[in-house]
């Protein structure tokens, strides 16, 4: 409308002017405002008008010369110059900010594309922290990533991308100018080859913005926990951040975003300028916040994926053993058929032969060595000698195949015997607790049999024992053997007791065949491990079973 | 002279176990179960028992930790086709425990040396 009217302005009238407007064409000294590459102005006159006259004070000047002119309606001509002025610095602002939306949006979409795909936890971050500074999306120079450690109650350094100096910078900030990189290809660039030596670059920078999450005035922590954006201006003056830290980060000028996923907290991302020192725009916080949601959702999932995936690894291992172990047991049950059968037909071979041998054997001592006889009977009595030989070999071979001496884990052995027995230990309302060694080697026993031997002793102290009293069973390693000690707070034994207690058919109790100790006694002896008993009437009975461990090496 | 009580349900052992220690000098009888076993031992007095384990009714096991818990004097052999009975526990009762072989060497001198041992 305004360029409108004043084209329609004849231009002639006003040679007397000071100013150069009324001019169709003028030279570059008639105007201070036109420079170099406006050119364009000295010849195009409506444009000149708009785009310099308008705020030209020389014309504002014959303007006011001329206020009395028309009527008035000189004297309104600054107001529409005004609002006119005032509209295109509104218009260049909105264009300029959805300029940036548009990048934002174009930006988040690509990040957005990749997190979206992506199931891997650190390529998940490694897009994450290249997005915030490759100069792509956000302007800043370095991201760390911060993740909550639930299990240790700690904010973790994870992560961080950037240049950790300016030469560095240069060069990285260069390639990427130069080949012209998607925020695809460069994420995928760095995961693929900057993972290890970005990780190790800020190794020590990442501990030491490691934070317990107890601290809830840290401002990191703060950040996490009030769910909130922060752009701080001056570190230096922020009371929730320790010297430290701000000296290792070598910045005043940091923003924090916090990353939530469905209000759990994910972690916090930090960002800084700390190579060209810019300083940090608001619109940058605000994307950073927008950029942070699809972040915290792919982290979380990636977190989940990796669970799952360990989940899923446990499983096919779980089942891989299984798988294993029942193989086993067929083959084992195979091989006990296997023992069976030799053994019954064994048997069933052994009382015929026994008798056949045996009477020829008694016949012969009543034949006289001349006798043409004896030496029918000697081939029997050798025949038989020579069955009987090939007998035990079988056996012997049968026996083999399921020895019953064997490595073992005693600490196995000991949950697997109180597993047996913890309904005896609920009923009569004796605690029991193992403190078992970890690591023992294992020890060439019976199972069976030492199980038998353990079940023993504790079934004879749980049956005198009353509610309320304890058994502690421990293992430790020592003196080259294994020892495994048995010890209770119940009513002890007497001194003339602990001698018998070892010997057959002694029970003090009503129940009971009383063969338990002395059966204990002696399967130890036959594993060559010693039983020391102590007892204090009163007091407790204490059982140690010392075991030979194997030797080293 | 010694007295031995030989239980076997095959009749067969029985004579031959009986004759080859009565030709060792012993006094022998002989009992086909556990339950012809408890009577005699109930009847007469013995120095020692030669006893099998797998027997048709009482099994020999049984027979032993019966004999062991009225008469812990009693010396007793267990004699047997298996060797597998060493594992079992209440085998361990016994004194001294043989295998059956046509050779009655092993079972002779185990028997000498319990009369010996019980004589002490």
């Amino acid at each position: 409308m305004m360029s409108l009217s004043l084209s329609a302005l004849p231009p002639v009238f006003y040679v007397n002017f000071a100013c150069c407007w009324p001019k169709e064409h003028i030279t570059q000294d008639e105007c201070p405002y036109i420079g170099e590459g406006d050119q364009e102005l000295l010849f195009n006159r409506k444009k000149r008008f708009l785009y310099r006259c308008l705020e030209c004070p020389r014309f504002l000047d014959d303007l006011r010369t001329r206020r009395e002119e028309m009527d008035g309606l000189a004297e309104l001509f600054p107001y529409v110059i005004e609002e006119l002025l005032g509209l295109r610095v509104q218009s260049h602002s909105l264009v300029g900010q959805i300029e940036s939306r548009n990048r934002e949006i174009k930006f988040l979409h690509e990040v957005s594309l990749v997190l979206q795909t992506s199931v891997d936890m650190d390529e998940v971050i490694a897009m994450a922290l290249t997005a915030v500074t490759s100069g792509k999306g956000f302007g800043l120079n370095r991201a760390f990533l911060l993740l909550v450690d639930k299990e240790r109650q700690h904010l973790r350094g994870y992560f961080a991308v950037g240049p950790r100096r300016p030469e560095e910078a240069e060069t990285i900030w260069r390639e990427i100018e130069e080949r012209d990189y998607t925020l695809r290809e460069l994420a995928q660039l760095f995961f693929e080859h900057k993972m290890p030596s970005e990780r190790e670059k800020f190794k020590d920078l990442l501990s030491q913005l490691s934070t317990p999450l107890t601290r809830s005035d840290h401002l990191f922590v703060r950040a996490l926990n009030e769910q909130e954006s922060l752009h701080v201006t001056d570190l230096t003056r922020e009371p929730g951040i320790d010297r430290a830290q701000i000296d290792a980060l070598g910045v005043r000028e940091l923003v924090l975003v916090p990353l939530i996923s469905k209000n759990r907290r994910i972690g916090v991302l930090l960002a800084d300028n700390v190579i060209n020192r810019r300083p940090i725009a608001t619109e940058d916080l605000h994307s950073l916040k927008t950029f942070a949601l699809p972040v915290s959702f792919a982290i979380e999932r990636a977190a989940l994926y990796e669970r799952l995936q360990e989940e899923l690894h446990k499983l096919t291992e779980a089942n891989r053993r299984l798988k294993e172990q029942q193989d086993l047991i067929v083959r084992m049950e195979k091989m006990a058929l296997v023992g069976k059968i030799t053994s019954n037909i064994a048997h069933s071979i052994r009382n015929p032969l026994t008798i056949i041998g045996g009477f020829a054997r008694t016949l012969i001592k009543s034949i006289p060595p001349d006798d043409a006889k004896r030496r029918y009977i000697e081939s029997i009595v050798r025949e038989v000698r020579r069955l009987e030989d090939i007998l035990q070999e079988v056996l012997n071979y049968s026996e083999s195949l399921h020895p019953t001496l064997d490595l073992w884990d005693v600490n196995n052995l000991i949950t697997g015997v109180y597993a047996g027995l913890r309904d005896d230990f609920e009923m009569s309302g004796v605690q029991c607790r193992l403190q078992l060694q970890p690591a023992l080697p294992n020890v060439r026993l019976d199972y069976k049999k030492m199980a038998y031997c353990l079940r023993s002793i504790l079934t004879n102290s749980l049956e005198v024992m009353n509610a309320g009293d304890a058994i502690e069973i421990h293992t430790v390693r020592k003196d080259g053997e294994i020892h495994i000690v048995l010890s209770d707070n119940g009513p002890g034994i007497p001194e003339e007791t602990l001698q018998e207690i070892t010997s057959p058919f002694f029970s003090s109790k009503e129940r009971g065949s009383g063969l338990g100790l002395s059966l204990a006694a002696r399967i130890l002896e036959g594993h060559g491990a010693a039983l020391d008993i102590e007892s204090v009437v009163g007091k407790g009975t204490t059982f140690t079973i010392r075991l030979k461990a194997p030797q080293e090496g | 002279m010694a007295r031995l009580l030989v239980v076997d349900d095959e009749r067969d052992i029985r004579h031959l176990y009986a004759a080859e220690l009565e030709d060792e000098g012993y006094q022998v009888e002989t009992a086909g179960n556990g339950a012809e076993a408890a009577a005699l031992l109930q009847e007469r007095e013995f120095d020692l028992v030669v006893l099998d384990i797998q027997m048709k009714g009482e099994s020999g096991l049984q027979v032993l930790q019966k004999i062991v818990r009225e008469r812990t004097d009693l010396p007793v052999i267990l004699c047997t086709a298996f060797s597998c009975y060493k594992e079992d526990f209440s085998s361990w009762l016994a004194d001294a425990y043989v295998v059956k072989s046509s050779d009655l060497g092993e079972l002779k001198s185990e028997v000498r040396r319990l009369l010996e041992k019980k004589k002490r």
